[in-house]
């Protein structure tokens, strides 16, 4: 039977960004899943997790952080977890971009936000909880 | 996979040339790149990124940085973007500064 659940811990470093994603991309691949519904799923869990080893981890001041990252399908649906005990970051409760700004031209363009808007428009569903001391950002992905 | 960028300056454009995956790790190396062309101010930025697998938003605020500072009269090509890439300059507005080219040549 293939797996319908996994799970994985990377270091918080910028260099995890991409072995994160091929997980998440073989994980697909073995449960056939449209590859542009992963790369989109890939890009949001690339923009929060580079906020968390960005940011995160440095303002705790902890420099050997961890993200967990949990993978469930069921359901139709591929639901992905991080993991994180950074200090807490709730992403829904930042302003994003307006659509004026995404309209301004580049020149004006504020660079703030985009991989927040990027993160919460690349899924179906996307939700933030802290427990435990831990962060825990949840996409969800619908598969038809 | 990884990232890889090279730079061919012509006389009346540069252009770059991108590969792999560009995310928070890889954006310096691009950065980098783009902060050495800045003080020739091309007019003309092509930026070949037709083997560019993956693009987060940390390559967007490089291209977003390379214009603002090239000032609103260069010009700035996309040739032959992957599909993701397009949605994503779509979904941020950015597909409206850029021109998407299948080839680029003077």
């Amino acid at each position: 039977m293939k797996p319908q659940f996994q799970f994985q811990i990377f270091k918080a470093v910028p260099d995890s960004l991409e072995p994160m994603r091929n997980f998440i991309s073989a994980f697909g691949s073995v449960q056939s899943i449209d590859k542009n519904k992963i790369y989109k799923l890939c890009l949001a869990v690339d923009e929060i997790a580079a906020n968390i080893i960005n940011y995160g981890y440095p303002l705790a001041g902890i420099n050997d952080g961890t993200i967990k990252v949990l993978i469930e399908y069921s359901d139709k649906k591929l639901t992905i977890v991080l993991e994180d005990y950074a200090i807490p970051f709730n992403p829904l409760k930042q302003i994003l971009p307006t659509q004026e700004d995404l309209d301004k031209p580049i020149e004006d363009k504020p660079i703030g936000g985009l991989g927040l808007l990027i993160a919460r428009q690349s899924v179906d569903d996307f939700n933030y909880e802290f427990t435990d001391g831990n962060n825990r950002n949840i996409f969800v992905v619908d598969i038809d | 996979m990884s990232f890889l960028v090279k730079t061919e300056i012509f006389e009346k454009y540069t252009q770059l040339i991108l590969e792999g995956a560009l995310d928070s790790a890889t954006a310096p190396q691009f950065s980098e790149e783009v902060r050495k062309i800045i003080p020739q101010k091309p007019q003309v930025l092509v930026l070949n990124v037709e083997k560019l697998d993956f693009m987060s938003s940390a390559g967007l605020r490089v291209l977003i940085f390379a214009k603002q500072k090239l000032g609103t009269t260069a010009m700035l090509f996309l040739v032959k973007p992957q599909e993701q890439l397009v949605e994503t300059l779509k979904m941020t507005g950015l597909i409206f500064s850029v021109n998407i080219v299948d080839t680029y040549s003077e």
